[in-house]
């Protein structure tokens, strides 16, 4: 297995290189440059807009251009965004990612469970009304136009419902007295969320490595107490109500993401259940008389589980890149919109580390679906 | 294998962990930057320059409003605090002053930042006269001066007493002076240059804390002295001169512009009716009142007559243009009457209509106004009120004259006539856009000739079509087949072919540049119009609807181009005129790409440019409009309204109507009153 981390890691190094030679050229194909935005001033004199050229380092050769960036991706240094001068990249981008994780994160979260949950009994009750149903409303909404579904979701529950807010991530006037900031109840709700995953998952752990997994009476309760922990907590903290305004512009996306992308979740549980349905030790577990239920979810969905969890994984990595759209018609500034508008005003630097950063969660994130294959199917094994 | 009490340790941990995120009561601030003072009134005190903005696209059809929010109560009080919400749709990129009117220039930034810095001069409400705001009066006729062998054009402004920053110091003359000084001497970039000139503006002093001489190295005109650097905001010295300082102690000139642009402003001193307050990115950005602001209850008054007067009782009183008296046009008094004002983020223009119909806003800035299927929404709405104002741009059709038969005057007038500008935005576009002939919009009046030649103005298509083949002979052209229009005028019967230039060779096929429907549905409209007309008379001309990116390169970066549409948006002082048609700019990158080259103009520009006299200057801009509209080196071709939204049934304004709409004045934040 070590050597061959050792020579995915080298395989990554290559194709990181290739997807920042590919980026920069790209951009650079463009018509124009960043300095355009002052071409079109005539207030400035011709040397003035050369002065601002090379102060963006838009006067050099193309090549020297390239070096500089490539040096820059490989020393983690990307520079100042020409788009938000003098601010460094990695500043801006650390200041859009908790955003954008919390949301979309929490979404991808819910859709694979609904997907999950309704694709294993679907395939188990082939023919029922809920198959027709979940399938083709699952369908039609996976082929929606998204930006007008969404701006649908917001008009009837925002609008006209006037049961959520129109879009944003916090209300100004909660907010506005509010002595830290938004970014700091995100990365404290990331830090909630990703403790009470790695609660439950120990709790599970510890009940199957003592052997006590299976109808286990204690483990329902003691995550079930962490949950309820966690809003308990929250409330008693200064910066409670300004978590629940955050979590209360994040429902209406939530919704919406969900709705349109948990389909895909739970047509391809379906079939990886059909076809785990047919195999011999599902047949074996039904002679040996066990009750519908276990042979559903511990034989049948858990060995239907591998494709839907390497396509969870790629889901959470993916989803740090955000939406363009659901970003854009939400009004949830993250990484999604910061990567359009960089591309738009060809602020070279801020699109040079967004693409490294989306390359390498990209990357990292087939390494890691690899390395899981092995331990969720025991006959695969890497050379 | 873990053992069952590590297993328990480690749970116990995580559930510890869990509960201490929750209870956290750390405090962290994010950036809080202070701001600024404005000019008595409403007038933005940056100038519109000429840009290209992409057009938003419209929503679909939305629904009916809902009451308002009601209005926050101020904690502790029994008093209404007044919050305007105005929603904007994208965010501040800096909160530095120095930084907004260099590399961050973004029309954002001068919605939330702009017009709250203390300026010498700034135009008036609704007429834009030329007004003192920080001076005491108008500034010292210009005069030629020899100071140690060195001969400079000076002039003297007396300062109001009594204005104060928000520290509680007075604004002086060595404020401005530190200004200046450090824009000139960094050699800032962006829009500083066309602020403080470096090839005019040589030095400032403070003669006392409340009179200033300007020294400038050559005569400057209008644009560079009245509606240039008397615009410039001033900065607090007392704050800033310890920042310029530690900016200019290393490295080259370009990272000390990167070291003052790099400064996080923290409880700035503001002169301004507000001061920013916080900044959530993404969210919104917040300004609270000033209760130092020098101006509130300032009482502003314009006369039918042209007078202007303006009085702040036991402080001053200042009148100009006229004896104060008779009709009024318009009065107001200045506020704050807000608490606060805030900005909030949206991530499209629907999303924020939607916002305002909801009640969550009072106001909405954009750039272009609301487009015609939004207004659609709005018009008629419970609480709304929409409004329609003329907007200080155009868009064009121009020429390269390197190439034939482009440099040919009587084939641009051929192309001009045979334009239906009135058919195109009448019936073809529904309104939506007004006809141009000049190249200063019609909404500029004190600068709009009214009486400049029109050509194709209500002309028949036959009418269009004689014309054309009349000029066009007389130039020496010539057809194969001749075009030909209907008995009746209605249709062409014959269309041309064969179309030859002076010297005998075939018209060669012809491009024209032109946004793609995608950007601007408009131009684009208008592009496959003009192909289709010209194509009649047998010009071959084909409309290349492209990114506006390309045709920016193209024309001025390459000036590989026959004709373009393009456009602009313009400044109230048309200074504009020099810059887009004298032949000193037709380099690359110049903003006279077509190459126009007429000396008779370029003498007249030049007059503009040294002209120091509001009257003369006028004469001269009405003298080179219609120049332009005869030898044509653009086709003026439309305009479109601007179109804003407010919340009637909570909000008011002195006025409504101005060029450039309420966006313009940044949303009168310090005039909005509350019902």
């Amino acid at each position: 297995m070590t050597g061959y981390l050792a020579k995915r890691a080298g395989q990554m190094v290559l194709t990181l290189f290739l997807i920042v030679t590919l980026t920069f050229f790209l951009v650079q194909a463009q018509p124009g440059d960043y300095a355009t935005f002052y071409a079109l001033n005539p207030d400035l004199p011709a040397d003035v807009r050369a002065q601002i050229k090379e102060s963006f380092g838009l006067d050099k050769p193309l090549w020297q251009q390239y070096l500089v960036h490539m040096k820059n991706t490989f020393t983690g240094n990307f520079g100042v965004s020409f788009g938000h001068f003098p601010r460094p990249v990695l500043e801006v981008l650390a200041e859009r990612l908790p955003r954008t994780a919390v949301l979309f994160l929490t979404a991808t979260a819910v859709s694979f469970y609904i997907g999950f949950f309704l694709g294993k009994a679907i395939a188990w009750r082939r023919g029922g009304v809920l198959e027709y149903a979940a399938t083709i409303s699952g369908a039609t909404l996976f082929t929606a136009f998204t930006p007008a579904f969404g701006l649908m979701m917001i008009w009837i529950f925002a609008f006209k419902l006037g049961w959520l807010p129109v879009g944003k991530f916090l209300d100004p006037l909660i907010w506005r007295g509010a002595e830290v900031s938004a970014n700091h109840v995100f990365s404290y709700m990331l830090v909630t969320g990703a403790a009470f995953v790695a609660f439950a998952f120990l709790v599970l752990l510890f009940f199957r490595r003592s052997g006590r997994i299976g109808p286990a009476p204690l483990v329902g309760p003691v995550i079930g107490a962490a949950a309820l922990a966690i809003p308990v907590a929250w409330a008693f903290s200064d910066i409670g109500f300004l978590a629940l305004d955050i979590l209360r512009h994040m429902i209406l996306p939530i919704v919406t993401l969900t709705l349109i992308s948990f389909a895909g979740t739970m047509l391809l549980t379906r079939n990886s259940m059909l076809e785990t349905m047919r195999e011999d030790y599902v047949m074996a577990a039904r002679a040996k008389g066990l009750p519908e239920k276990v042979v559903r979810d511990r034989h049948a969905a858990r060995n239907a589980l591998l494709p839907v969890v390497t396509s969870l994984v790629y889901s959470l990595i993916f989803a740090i890149d955000g939406s363009v759209i659901i970003e854009g018609v939400f009004s949830w500034p993250g990484m999604g919109m910061t990567l359009l508008d960089a591309v738009r005003s060809e602020d070279l630097p801020l699109v040079m580390g967004s693409m490294v950063f989306i390359g390498l969660f990209s990357l990292l994130a087939h390494v890691i679906v690899d390395v899981l294959y092995v331990y969720l199917d025991p006959r695969i094994r890497y050379q | 294998m873990l053992h069952t009490n590590k297993f328990l340790m480690i749970i116990g941990l995580i559930m510890a962990l869990l509960v201490l995120v929750g209870c956290t009561r750390e405090v962290v601030t994010e950036v809080v930057v202070t701001a600024t003072p404005g000019p008595a009134g409403a007038g933005s005190t940056a100038e519109v320059t000429p840009t290209e903005a992409a057009p938003e696209t419209s929503a679909p059809a939305v629904a009916t409003a809902v009451p308002a929010t009601p209005v926050p109560q101020q904690a502790g009080t029994d008093d209404v605090e007044y919050v305007y919400q105005i929603g904007i749709s994208a965010d501040l990129t800096t909160t530095n002053y120095w930084a907004y009117l260099g590399p961050d220039g973004t029309i954002w930034n001068l919605y939330v930042l702009g017009g709250e810095k203390p300026v010498l001069y700034t135009y008036s409400a609704q007429r834009f006269d030329w007004v003192p705001s920080l001076a005491a009066d108008f500034p010292t006729a210009l005069q030629e001066e020899t100071v140690g062998g060195q001969t400079f054009w000076t002039t003297e402004v007396q300062l109001k007493e009594g204005v104060q920053w928000s520290d509680g110091t007075d604004v002086t003359a060595e404020d401005f002076a530190f200004t200046a000084h450090t824009a000139s001497e960094m050699r800032l970039p962006g829009n500083w240059p066309s602020i403080v000139d470096p090839d005019y503006f040589d030095h400032a002093e403070a003669l006392d804390p409340y009179r200033l001489k300007i020294f400038f190295k050559q005569k400057p005109g209008l644009a560079r002295w009245q509606f240039g650097l008397a615009f410039m905001p001033i900065m607090s010295r007392a704050y800033w001169e310890p920042v310029v300082t530690a900016a200019t102690l290393g490295g080259e000139l370009t990272d000390q512009q990167k070291a003052l642009f790099a400064h996080v402003p923290d409880n700035e001193p503001t002169a301004g009716g507000f001061g920013f307050q916080k900044w959530e990115r993404g969210a919104f950005a917040e300004k609270t009142h000033n209760p130092r602001y020098f101006f509130r209850d300032t009482t502003v008054t314009e006369y039918t007559s042209g007078a202007y007067a303006e009085a702040k009782p036991g402080a001053y009183e200042f009148e100009a243009y006229g004896d104060a008296g008779g009709d009024k046009a318009l009065e107001y008094t200045v506020g704050p009457y807000a608490e606060s004002t805030i900005y909030s983020i949206y991530g499209s223009q629907d999303a924020t209509v939607l916002a305002l119909k909801k009640g969550d806003l009072d106001f909405m800035l954009n750039p272009l106004g609301l487009s015609s299927g939004l207004q659609k929404q709005l018009e008629g709405e419970d609480g709304l009120t929409v409004i329609e104002n003329p907007s200080d741009g155009m868009r064009y059709l121009g020429f390269n004259f390197r190439k034939e038969p482009m440099n040919n005057q009587a084939f641009r007038q051929a192309v001009a006539t045979l334009i239906d500008k009135e058919f195109i935005t009448q019936t073809v576009l529904q309104g939506v856009a007004f006809p141009m002939y000049a190249t200063v919009p019609e909404g500029n009046r004190a600068w709009y000739n009214p009486h400049v030649p029109q050509i194709g103005k209500d002309l028949t298509r036959g009418e269009r079509i004689a014309q054309v083949v009349e000029l066009l002979k007389g130039e020496g052209f010539t057809w194969e087949t001749e075009p030909r229009v209907s008995e009746d005028g209605r249709f062409v019967e014959q269309r041309g072919e064969g179309l030859k230039m002076p010297n005998g060779q075939p018209v060669p096929a012809i491009s024209i540049l032109a946004p793609s429907p995608g950007y601007d549905p408009l131009r684009s409209t208008f592009a496959i119009w003009i192909e289709r007309w010209l194509n009649e008379v047998g010009i071959p001309v084909h409309a290349d609807l492209t990114g506006f990116n390309l045709i920016v390169e193209k024309v001025f970066d390459q000036q590989d181009f026959d004709m373009w549409i393009l456009g602009w948006g313009l400044s109230l002082y048309p200074d504009y005129l020099e810059n887009f048609f004298h032949s000193r700019h037709s380099d690359l990158e110049g903003h006279n790409p077509g190459g126009y080259n007429n000396p008779e103009f370029d003498k007249l520009a030049d007059e503009l440019l040294a002209e120091t006299d509001v009257d003369a200057a006028r004469e001269l801009v009405f003298e080179m409009q219609a120049f332009l509209a005869e030898d044509l080196p653009y086709v003026p071709l439309f305009d479109t309204p601007l179109v804003e939204a407010y919340r009637s049934d909570r909000v008011e304004y002195p006025y409504t109507h101005s060029l450039g709409g309420l966006q313009n004045a940044s949303g009168l934040t310090t005039l909005v009153q509350f019902k």
